[in-house]
């Protein structure tokens, strides 16, 4: 018994110590500053001069602040058209290529590109192939007859824009979903060709479920990157026209920019305490991510 | 699996110790000599970058073994004032020497400590040197904790090559007569004038607003409630401006754009500072000798004015070590005396708030200097005079009132309701 | 395999290329605007954004080389980059293997507090990072940079990583413990290996997020040495002007060494991985 009692502690130092570095940067960098900024959002605080404390103030502005209401509107159909068109494009995009057609290496890499091209270039080239008269209204016109618009002027196609232009980063999802797509094994699909299944049958009943623990894990952070999203919107619009394009991340820079720093403070907690409530109820309707229950063998 | 996991320790080690040892500037100057930095945004690809970087290198050399500045680049000027705030915040000037827009907003950076008074250490000899309106507009509450030092003028420019071919040689005096002439303009196929509502002020719209509401309201129309009537009229006009006489883009449209078609010759009226003069793509355009800078026909009341603004403040960092306090005082008497100021101007085509004898030669420059100096009165633009959370409000909402989205009485509320008096 | 193409598999074979190929345009287009955009002058770019170079301006090249300290700045962009994936990898392997292989109270609260960093948008922390980082003496250092870029990656990790990690049979585990496994070579020998591709996702998106990051760069440094290559592209922007054309110039110059990286290692790795496949 006594080899068991050491064994544990042992155990349990090795369990500490592999945790301990991560701790010890979280602490410093998501922990602190997050303690700082709840802190913050209980002040009035310009960034100048000193703290007072004004209890719920900020929040009961913040929530009857019809920008910051638009704004998180905006972050719930970003997460919406992050988690469910984006991923499942992915997902699709990686089940083609696992099944490793012409070219797949070449494609998979040049899929993956733009994510390698800092944000601000990829944005100048998109604000310029939406301008009135750039070439996204040209092939249009020519091959629809469609009108000329504003893509990123008007209110009300600049927010379908903005989300339209994240397509390019399609490759960051797609390469989690081929890493695991790549690790089923083919004599799964073997043994199916063998039963005469087709394509599509083997998609859906071995690929599919066997991707499922790796979709929800992908949904999720995709989910999560709508939630917080800010940096290609902020560099095309900056949160405009008439705040259409407008997410919780762009309205708390800007209330920085204008020194509210505790409002900024109040927005950013709430912007985390609405993204974990939308990603838990997301992920309650569509089942945990816990692959272990995945394991057929 | 062991000699690779040993082989990525090494490789960790290395590059951590890497940047351990890549520093910034360590001081390893001798005790005495006191190192001032300086935060500088007139780097790179500034007009004045090389003068500054002269005239440094001149003080450094008379100064050598006492006072040594030493300049920080700061390329990206969003970034720059993203910088400020937040080291203002964390309780730490940015640098020694640093330089802030003056508007309300950045005014507020007055209440802190943690900028050098300079109303306590200026002499009045230093004092003359200033204008003496730049001065007052900089002081608040009697503290004066930044130095007057670039300024601007804000003034329409007109592309008379395009109006020559439409038939006219003097600029419109009434706005009637305006409205003919783009009328015509139009009939010709030129767009009359670059509008925008993009970016975070709405640049160029913005300054013909502000022409219009001071013609309109005087030039203390800024202290009015923004629901007066002149500025809803000054928001109607300006929505004329971008559906009737402005390009299709115009609405979300950045500087960038707006400015790129007045200098491919698609519009024919733009308004921007004395930095865009200088420019080596405006001096390639074909009617670069027939651009003329004057105001606009007055829309009110009030006419022979000019808009102008503090484009850039001079602050310092206090200090309680009374060297460092004399030598930053003793560089920006250098920076700010007349010589090195004239030798800015020379090279770079910047106003500036300090006198001196100097006088451009070259013609649009030196109608930059003529229009300053012929107004009779000055007003501030909308950004310099309301600061920045209003701006972004009349830049955000620019757009829906162009598009019809809400009216002019609604936008101008909007505005108001960001307007902190 | 035998391929018989029914009418529906040539439908569905011409939308999977329509599909493949659309998608190689929006991925390519952009890069190969910026690298025409690159060899154009600034007056044709504002004229005509989408046009064809009048003539090649291989000088914008030059100046982007010319461009103050140019090889100081890539070294320590690579320098930056490199660290922080290392170290990211090292916490994140070792935090995730615990998070994902080990049973114990509180293994949830901890693994859903890590991974709820990735709700966290970074720029809401500028104020008490700047604090820290001045604070703690490292301002103006590469190893400021290499400590946030990696804490800000490792929830995004921890969440790839522990995902791959419980994907790998318990059996593998449970039969090396039989023979005599312990603690460290349970880690070493089996889940290491095995989540492997996890792992370098993982730190590609390190690697991504180092190379390309501005915002922290630029507040917690202020010269040369400490400076990396994203801020050189801004020296072609000022307060009023942008060197469009210089610009892009640097942004290619800039974008060509991440691309090499990705290219070799990513193919060479995952490659790797999928000649042999997992044993069922």
């Amino acid at each position: 018994m006594q080899a068991v009692g050491t064994h544990r502690s042992r155990v349990w130092t090795a369990r500490v110590l592999f945790l301990l570095p991560v701790s010890v940067l979280f602490f410093f960098f998501f922990i602190y500053p997050f303690l700082f900024t709840i802190y913050t959002s209980f002040t009035s605080w310009r960034g100048i001069g000193s703290m007072k404390f004004n209890g719920l103030a900020n929040y009961a502005k913040l929530l009857g602040d019809p920008t910051f209401r638009k704004a998180l509107g905006n972050n719930v159909v970003w997460a919406l058209s992050q988690g469910f068109i984006q991923v499942p494009l992915a997902c699709l995009i990686a089940m083609i290529l696992v099944r490793k057609p012409r070219f797949w290496r070449s494609l998979r890499t040049i899929y993956y590109l733009p994510n390698v091209i800092s944000t601000v270039a990829l944005a100048m080239v998109w604000v310029a192939i939406y301008n009135v008269e750039g070439p996204l209204n040209a092939i249009l016109g020519a091959l629809f007859g469609a009108e000329k618009r504003n893509w990123l002027g008007n209110p009300d196609t600049a927010l379908f824009a903005v989300i339209f232009q994240t397509v390019i980063y399609i490759g960051y999802f797609m390469i989690i979903l081929l890493a695991s797509a790549m690790n089923i094994p083919r004599s799964l699909y073997e043994a199916a060709e063998i039963d005469g299944a087709s394509t599509f049958q083997q998609e859906l009943n071995i690929t599919l479920p066997m991707l499922r623990g790796s979709l929800i894990t992908t949904m999720t952070l995709a989910m999560a990157y709508g939630m917080r999203h800010f940096e290609s919107t902020f560099l095309m619009t900056g949160g405009g026209p008439a705040y259409a394009t407008t997410t919780m991340g762009i309205d708390l820079y800007l209330k920085m920019d204008a020194l509210r720093y505790s409002e900024a403070s109040t927005a950013g907690v709430f912007l985390i305490l609405m993204g974990t409530v939308v990603i838990t109820v997301l992920r309650k309707i569509f089942g945990s991510s816990d692959p272990m229950s995945e394991m057929a063998q | 699996m062991l000699k690779k996991s040993r082989l990525l320790a090494l490789l960790l080690m290395l590059c951590l110790v890497f940047p351990l040892v890549a520093q910034g500037q360590v001081e390893s100057a001798p005790a005495k000599e006191i190192e001032l930095r300086w935060a500088s945004i007139w780097v790179g690809n500034d007009s004045k970058a090389p003068a500054v970087e002269a005239l440094v290198a001149e003080y450094n050399a008379k100064n050598a073994g006492k006072i040594k500045v030493v300049i920080e680049p700061q390329p990206d000027y969003n970034a720059y004032e993203q910088k400020v705030r937040t080291s203002l915040a964390a309780g730490q000037a940015p640098a020694d020497i640093f330089t802030i827009k003056f508007n309300p907003t950045t005014a507020t950076f007055y209440q802190s400590n943690l900028l050098m008074d300079f109303a306590k250490v200026m002499d009045p000899s230093w004092k003359q040197t200033f204008d003496a309106g730049s001065l007052e507009q900089s002081t608040v509450d009697g503290m004066l904790k930044s130095l007057p030092m670039e300024t601007a003028i804000l003034p329409i420019w007109y592309n008379m090559d395009a109006f020559k071919k439409v038939g006219i040689t003097e600029l419109p005096t009434t706005l009637e007569g305006m409205f003919a002439a783009f009328d015509k303009l139009k009939a010709a196929g030129i767009t009359p004038t670059s509008q925008m509502t993009g970016d975070t002020n709405a640049w160029t719209s913005m300054i013909w607003f502000s022409h219009f509401a001071v013609s309109l309201g005087g030039t203390n129309v800024w202290e009015k409630s923004f629901t007066d009537p002149a500025f809803v009229e000054a928001a109607k006009l300006t929505k004329r401006m971008i559906t009737e006489y402005s390009t299709s883009d115009a609405v979300g449209l950045g500087a960038g754009g707006s400015g790129g078609h007045f200098l491919a010759g698609r519009t024919a009226v733009f308004s921007n500072g004395p930095w865009y003069a200088g420019r080596a793509d405006l001096a390639a355009t074909p009617f670069f000798n027939s651009i003329k800078i004057a105001g606009l026909p007055p829309a009110g009341s009030t006419k022979d004015f000019m808009i102008s603004r503090l484009q850039a403040n001079i602050c310092a960092a206090s200090s309680k070590d009374k060297a460092r306090e004399a030598a930053i005082v003793d560089f920006l008497k250098f920076l700010t005396s007349a010589p090195s100021i004239s030798k800015l101007a020379e090279t770079s085509g910047a106003m500036f708030a300090i006198k001196t004898d100097y006088r451009p030669t070259k013609p649009l420059q030196k109608q930059f200097y003529d229009v300053a100096a012929a107004a009779k009165t000055t007003a501030f633009d909308l950004e310099a005079a309301l600061g920045s959370e209003a701006t972004l409000e009349f830049a955000q909402q620019l757009g829906a009132l162009a598009l019809g989205r809400i009216s002019a009485e609604e936008f101008c509320a909007l505005v108001d309701r960001k307007i902190e008096r | 395999m035998k391929h018989t193409y029914t009418p529906a598999q040539i439908i569905a074979n011409f939308l999977k290329w329509i599909l493949l190929l659309s998608l190689l345009a929006v991925a390519l287009l952009p890069l190969l605007w910026l690298l025409v955009s690159s060899l154009r002058t600034n007056l044709e770019l504002q004229t005509n954004p989408f046009g064809w170079p009048e003539k090649m301006q291989w000088v914008n090249y030059t100046k982007a080389l010319a461009m103050a300290s140019l090889p100081r700045l890539l070294l320590n962009s690579a320098v930056v980059a490199a660290s922080s994936v290392i170290l990211n990898s090292a916490v994140t392997a070792m935090a995730s293997f615990i998070l994902a292989r080990e049973r114990f109270r509180g293994r949830d609260v901890l693994y859903t507090l890590f991974t709820a960093g990735v709700l966290v948008p970074v720029i809401s922390f500028m104020v008490p990072y700047f604090s820290l980082i001045t604070k703690s003496g490292l301002y103006n250092t590469l190893l400021a940079l290499v400590l946030v870029y990696t804490a800000v990656n490792i929830p995004v990790s921890i969440f790839l990583v522990t995902a791959f990690m419980k994907s790998i049979p318990r059996e593998l585990e449970e039969a090396s413990v039989i023979d005599g496994c312990g603690f460290f070579k349970r880690f070493s020998v089996i889940i290491l290996p095995l989540s492997r591709s996890g792992l370098v996702t993982a730190a590609t998106f390190c690697f991504i997020y180092s190379w390309n990051e501005f915002l922290m760069a630029m507040l917690l440094t202020s010269s040369i040495e400490s400076r990396t290559i994203q801020l050189g592209i801004k020296f072609f922007t000022s307060q009023f002007i942008t060197d469009y054309a210089s610009m892009y110039a640097a942004v290619i110059i800039t974008i060509i060494p991440s691309i090499v990286g990705y290219v070799f290692l990513h193919d060479k790795i995952i490659g790797g991985l999928t000649a042999g496949g997992v044993k069922g």
